[in-house]
C-alpha cells in the first residue's frame, strides 16, 4: 500500500485534529463566540443533501455535515476530515481510510464506519434517486465500500480514477442511527424534510440547526461536539451562531450589508454594486474578498445534433466556419470593460485562470477581426446578396437564428446584447428568446433550439470530474448531449483524450492530455466563450476567517474558522 | 335585512366564488401548459429518466390536464391543495400562513393609507390655493407615478443611509410604508377631487350662507359626501394593494403571498402557484365584497342597480 496523504497535524489535545490548509487562522488572537447574520436569496428545500441539490441545500449541508475528506477551495488540495489518513493500493483502485476515533454526532452518538457504509448505501439506493449519486460514479459505475473495523473503511473504485478521493468532498456522511430505518421503510426522501422536527436532524458538522422559520430565517448554533480544534487547541467553530436571513432581492442584500444589518452576502457581489461597495471598503465598513476568476464562464453554443430541425433549412448553423466567424466577430475586450467593468478576463474556452494548473495560457484567443469574420461567412456562402446589410445563403434567405437566454440575469443579458450587436455588424440577424429556466432547459433537452447563451455551474477544478461536459456521451456535452457514438472524428478523439486523462495517475501526463483536449476544443469551437468574471464576496469588516472560493458555496465551506472581532455596527 | 340587500349579497358572493375558481384554475392550467416542469431541477446533472418519471408521477404530472385539474379541484373542496414540489410541505398550511402575513400587512397599509390620504385629500380639496396643497399634490403625484419596486428600494436606501427605518426582515414599518404611501397618494388625489366637488355643491353653499362654520362644513358635511366616490374605487384599492405586495414583499423579504408566488413560479411549483393564486383571489374577492357592502351601506342606489 502506498501512503498517499496523511498530513495530520495533531495538536496534542486528545484525538482532536487541528485545522488544515490555507484557512488556518492566527488562532491566538481570535475570540470565541459571537453571532453573524448572513443574507441568502433562497431557502433550502430539504435538510437532507442526498435529496435536494440547490445552492441553499449545499450551504446547509456544509454547515451541519462533515465529509471524509475536504478539498481546500484555495489550494485545491485534499485534506483530512472524518478520515484522518488514507492509503491507496498500487493500482489506485482500493482506498483504505482510517477514521477519526472518538468523534460523535451532534446528538452524542459515536461516529463509526457503519455511518460511512450507510451513507454509501443511501447514496446509491435506486429508490432515493439522489442527485449526488451521478457525481459520485466513476465511469458510470458506483464505488463499493467495506468496513474493515469500527474505524477503518475501504472504498473500491470500479476503474482507475485520476481525480482520486477528491470526489468524496461532496459526500456528507449521514447518521445511520437516525436515517437507516427511514431508508429501509422507503421514507428516506421525507425523513429530513424542512417540516421535520429539528431535534431529529443531527450531523458531524460544525453547526446544528437551531431554528427554521420558512420565508424568514434559518439559525445555526455551534455544535459543541465538533471534533476539530484550532492550532492552539481551542475547539472549533469559533462562532456561537449563524443566522441566514432569506432576502430574495439582491438590492436589499446590498443595502442590509451597507447599513450594518448583516455581516455577509452569501452569494457573489454583482458588478454594478462593486463601486459603491469599494467605497465602503475604503472607509473600513466592509471587506471585499477576491475569490479569483470564475470557473463557469458563459457559453454560446449551437445545436449540433445532426438531426436538429434548425439544421434542415440552415445547414450553415452547424458549420465550423460559422462558429469561427462568430469567435472573430465578438469584441471580448468590450464585454470585459463594459459589462464586467473590467472585473473579468478574456477567455477562449471553458477553462479559465480560475482552474489554476489546468488553465492553458498559451491557448490562442481569437483576435477581434470583423473583416476576417465576414470572410469566414463568405467561405460557407453567407454573403450580403441584396445590399440590405444582412448576409444571405445561396438561396437568398437571410442568415438569422435565435439564441435562448434566461430572463432576469442582467449581466448575461448585457453581454448578449453586445454579442448580438457585434454579430449584426457582420450581417447576422440574431434574435434573443428570453425564457425562464425550466422552459429553456426543456427546449435544450428536447433539442428544440438554434443556440443557447448560458453557463453551467462547475463544481470542481479537476476536469476529470467534469466528464459529463467533455465526453460525447455526457449529459452536459452542451452542443449534442448523450451521443451514442461520437458524431464527429474530433469528438471521438476528445473522448479518448479525456478517458485517458481521467484514468492516468501521472500528473504531468494528465496536464499534457488535458492541454491537447483544450486545443482540440478550441480548434473546433463547439461552444464559444468570451469572458470569465472575477468573483468577489462582501462581508462586514468584523467578520474574519473568510477564504472566498469560486466554487459554491463561496464562504461557508470553512465555516468553522469564521470569527468576529466585535459587535456589528 | 331587506330583500334587495339579501339579493345583492347573494349575487356578490356568487361572483366572488366564480372569480376565485377562474383565477386559481387558470393559474393551474397555465403552469401545467408552460414548457418544463418541476420534475427535475434546471440543469441538474446526472438524473436518470426513471428518476424523472418517478417525480412526474409523484407530482401528478403524468395525468391528463383535465384529470389533473379535476383532482386538484376535488382537493380544494376538501381544503387539500396538495404538497409543494420543491420541499414537500402541504400547500394549504404554507399558503394559509403566508396569506395571514399578506393580509396583516395589507390591512395595516390600508389603515395607514386611509389615515394619511383621506384627511390630506379633504384638506387639499377644500383649500386648492394653499402652499400645503401644492406641496402635497406634487408629492402625491410623484408617489402615484412611482412603481412599487422603485418606491420600496428608495425607502430601503433612506433606511440604510439614515437609520430612520429599519430594513431588517420582519420589521413592519418598511413594507407597510412601501405599500401605504402610493395608496395614500391615490386616496389623497381621489378624496381631493371629491371634496372639491362636494364643497362646491349647493347644499354646502347654502349651509355656508346660513353661517355654519367652515371647519364644520369641511369635516362633517363635505367629507361625508366626498366619501362615496372614494368607496366606489375601493375594489381597485384592494387589487392595487395585492398587486403591489408582490414587489414589496420580494424586496423587503416579507414572508407573504407575493413572495411565495414568485418563488413558486421560479420553481414551477404547480400546486403552490395554484394555491397562491387561489389565496390571492380569495383575499381580493373578500376585499371587494367588503367594499361593495360599504358602498351599498352608504349609497342605496348601488344595491338597487345591482
Amino acid at each position: 500500500m502506498v501512503l498517499v496523504s496523511a498530513v495530520v497535524a495533531l495538536a496534542g489535545y486528545g484525538c482532536s485534529r487541528t485545522t488544515q490548509g490555507s484557512d488556518r487562522p492566527d488562532s491566538l488572537t481570535i475570540q470565541n463566540g459571537g453571532r453573524i447574520v448572513s443574507t441568502y436569496r433562497s431557502e433550502p428545500k430539504s435538510f437532507n443533501r442526498y435529496v435536494k441539490s440547490t445552492s441553499a441545500d449545499e450551504v446547509v449541508s456544509r454547515l451541519i455535515n462533515a465529509t471524509l475528506v475536504r478539498v481546500d477551495r484555495k489550494t485545491g488540495k485534499v485534506e483530512p476530515r472524518l478520515a484522518r489518513s488514507w492509503t491507496a493500493s498500487p493500482d489506485g483502485l482500493t482506498w483504505t481510510f482510517a477514521l477519526e476515533p472518538d468523534v460523535t454526532f451532534a446528538d452524542g452518538t459515536p461516529f463509526t464506519s457503519a455511518d460511512v457504509m450507510f451513507s454509501f448505501q443511501a447514496l446509491y439506493d435506486p429508490k432515493v434517486h439522489s442527485d449526488l449519486a451521478a457525481s459520485l460514479m466513476i465511469a458510470g459505475k458506483p464505488m463499493t465500500v467495506r468496513a474493515l473495523d469500527a474505524h477503518t473503511v475501504a472504498i473500491m473504485f470500479p476503474s482507475p480514477y485520476a481525480p482520486g478521493i477528491s470526489l468524496l468532498d461532496s459526500l456528507p456522511i449521514l447518521p445511520a442511527h437516525k436515517l437507516k430505518r427511514a431508508l429501509e421503510a422507503g421514507t428516506f426522501l421525507d425523513a429530513w424534510s424542512v417540516t421535520a422536527p429539528l431535534a431529529d436532524i443531527t450531523g458531524l458538522g460544525p453547526f446544528v440547526i437551531r431554528e427554521f422559520i420558512p420565508g424568514q430565517r434559518l439559525v445555526f448554533a455551534r455544535n459543541p461536539r465538533f471534533w476539530i480544534r484550532d492550532a492552539s487547541g481551542r475547539p472549533l467553530p469559533y462562532l456561537d451562531e449563524i443566522e441566514l436571513q432569506f432576502t430574495p432581492d439582491q438590492n436589499t442584500e446590498v443595502l442590509r450589508l451597507e447599513a450594518g444589518e448583516s455581516d455577509l452576502m452569501t452569494d457573489r457581489v454583482r458588478f454594478e454594486d462593486l463601486a459603491a461597495l469599494r467605497d465602503l471598503a475604503t472607509k473600513g465598513r466592509i471587506t471585499l474578498h477576491d475569490a479569483g476568476v470564475s470557473i463557469s464562464p458563459d457559453a454560446l453554443w449551437f445545436n449540433l445534433d445532426p438531426a436538429a430541425k434548425s439544421a434542415r433549412d440552415r445547414p450553415w448553423l452547424q458549420r465550423e466556419e460559422f462558429r469561427h466567424a462568430i469567435d472573430l466577430a465578438v469584441n471580448r475586450s468590450k464585454i470585459v470593460n463594459t459589462v464586467f467593468l473590467g472585473q473579468a478576463v478574456e477567455v477562449a474556452g471553458p477553462i479559465t485562470p480560475g482552474h489554476a494548473e489546468w488553465f492553458l495560457p498559451e491557448l490562442p484567443r481569437p483576435a477581434f477581426d470583423p473583416a476576417q469574420a465576414s470572410k469566414r461567412l463568405a467561405s460557407i456562402g453567407l454573403v450580403d446578396r441584396n445590399g440590405d446589410g444582412f448576409v444571405e445563403d445561396d438561396k437568398g434567405r437571410m442568415a438569422k437564428f435565435s439564441v435562448m437566454t434566461i430572463a432576469g440575469n442582467s449581466v448575461r443579458q448585457r453581454s448578449f446584447s453586445l454579442i448580438q450587436a457585434d454579430l449584426g455588424k457582420i450581417g447576422l440577424k440574431v434574435e434573443e428568446a428570453q425564457l425562464d429556466g425550466q422552459s429553456l432547459f426543456q427546449r435544450w433537452d428536447n433539442g428544440d433550439y438554434d443556440a443557447v447563451y448560458f453557463a453551467i455551474e462547475s463544481d470542481a477544478f479537476d476536469p476529470g470530474r467534469n466528464l459529463e461536459f467533455w465526453m460525447s456521451s455526457g449529459p452536459y456535452h452542451l452542443w449534442y448531449p448523450k451521443e451514442t457514438t461520437p458524431s464527429t472524428p474530433w469528438e471521438g478523439r476528445l473522448d479518448a483524450l479525456m478517458t485517458q486523462q481521467s484514468s492516468t495517475m501521472d500528473a504531468a501526463q494528465r496536464r499534457q492530455l488535458f492541454a491537447d483536449a483544450q486545443r482540440l476544443l478550441a480548434e473546433h469551437a463547439p461552444a464559444l466563450y468570451f469572458a470569465a468574471p472575477k468573483v468577489t464576496v462582501a462581508s462586514s469588516a468584523r467578520l474574519q476567517g473568510i477564504s472566498a472560493s469560486v466554487l459554491m458555496p463561496p464562504v461557508f465551506w470553512n465555516a468553522e474558522v469564521l470569527h468576529v472581532t466585535g459587535p456589528r455596527r | 335585512m331587506s330583500t334587495a340587500l339579501a339579493r345583492f349579497i347573494a349575487w356578490r358572493l356568487l361572483v366572488a366564488g366564480l372569480f376565485v375558481l377562474v383565477v386559481s384554475s387558470s393559474a393551474f392550467i397555465l403552469v401545467r401548459l408552460a414548457p418544463g416542469d418541476a420534475s427535475r431541477e434546471v440543469f441538474q446533472t446526472g438524473v436518470s429518466d426513471a428518476s424523472i418519471a418517478a417525480n412526474r408521477q409523484r407530482l401528478g404530472l403524468d395525468q391528463s390536464l383535465p384529470a389533473h385539474l379535476a383532482a386538484w379541484l376535488g382537493g380544494v373542496a376538501r381544503l387539500d391543495l396538495g404538497n409543494s414540489s420543491s420541499d414537500g410541505r402541504p400547500v394549504t398550511g404554507v399558503v394559509a400562513s403566508h396569506m395571514a402575513k399578506t393580509a396583516s400587512l395589507a390591512a395595516l397599509a390600508l389603515v395607514v393609507a386611509a389615515a394619511l390620504g383621506l384627511p390630506l385629500g379633504i384638506l387639499t380639496g377644500t383649500r386648492p390655493d394653499s402652499l400645503v396643497t401644492s406641496i402635497v399634490t406634487v408629492i402625491s403625484l410623484a408617489l402615484v407615478c412611482c412603481p412599487p419596486i422603485i418606491g420600496t428600494l428608495a425607502l430601503a436606501f433612506l433606511g440604510a443611509s439614515t437609520g430612520w427605518i429599519s430594513i431588517a426582515p420582519g420589521n413592519y414599518l418598511w413594507p407597510t410604508l412601501a405599500l401605504a404611501l402610493p395608496l395614500a397618494a391615490m386616496l389623497e388625489r381621489l378624496q381631493s377631487q371629491a371634496a372639491a366637488e362636494a364643497f362646491a355643491a349647493p347644499d354646502i353653499a347654502a349651509a355656508a350662507a346660513r353661517g355654519v362654520p367652515v371647519r364644520r362644513l369641511v369635516w362633517r358635511h363635505a367629507s361625508r359626501q366626498a366619501l362615496r366616490p372614494v368607496l366606489g374605487v375601493a375594489g381597485v384599492v384592494v387589487a392595487t394593494l395585492f398587486s403591489g405586495s408582490v414587489a414589496v414583499e420580494t424586496i423587503t423579504a416579507w414572508p407573504g403571498l407575493g413572495q411565495l408566488m414568485v418563488q413558486a413560479l421560479h420553481g414551477r411549483d404547480l400546486y403552490l402557484v395554484a394555491g397562491c393564486a387561489l389565496a390571492g383571489a380569495t383575499l381580493i374577492a373578500v376585499g371587494n365584497f367588503c367594499a361593495d357592502l360599504l358602498r351599498a351601506a352608504v349609497d342605496p342606489r348601488v344595491r338597487l342597480i345591482s
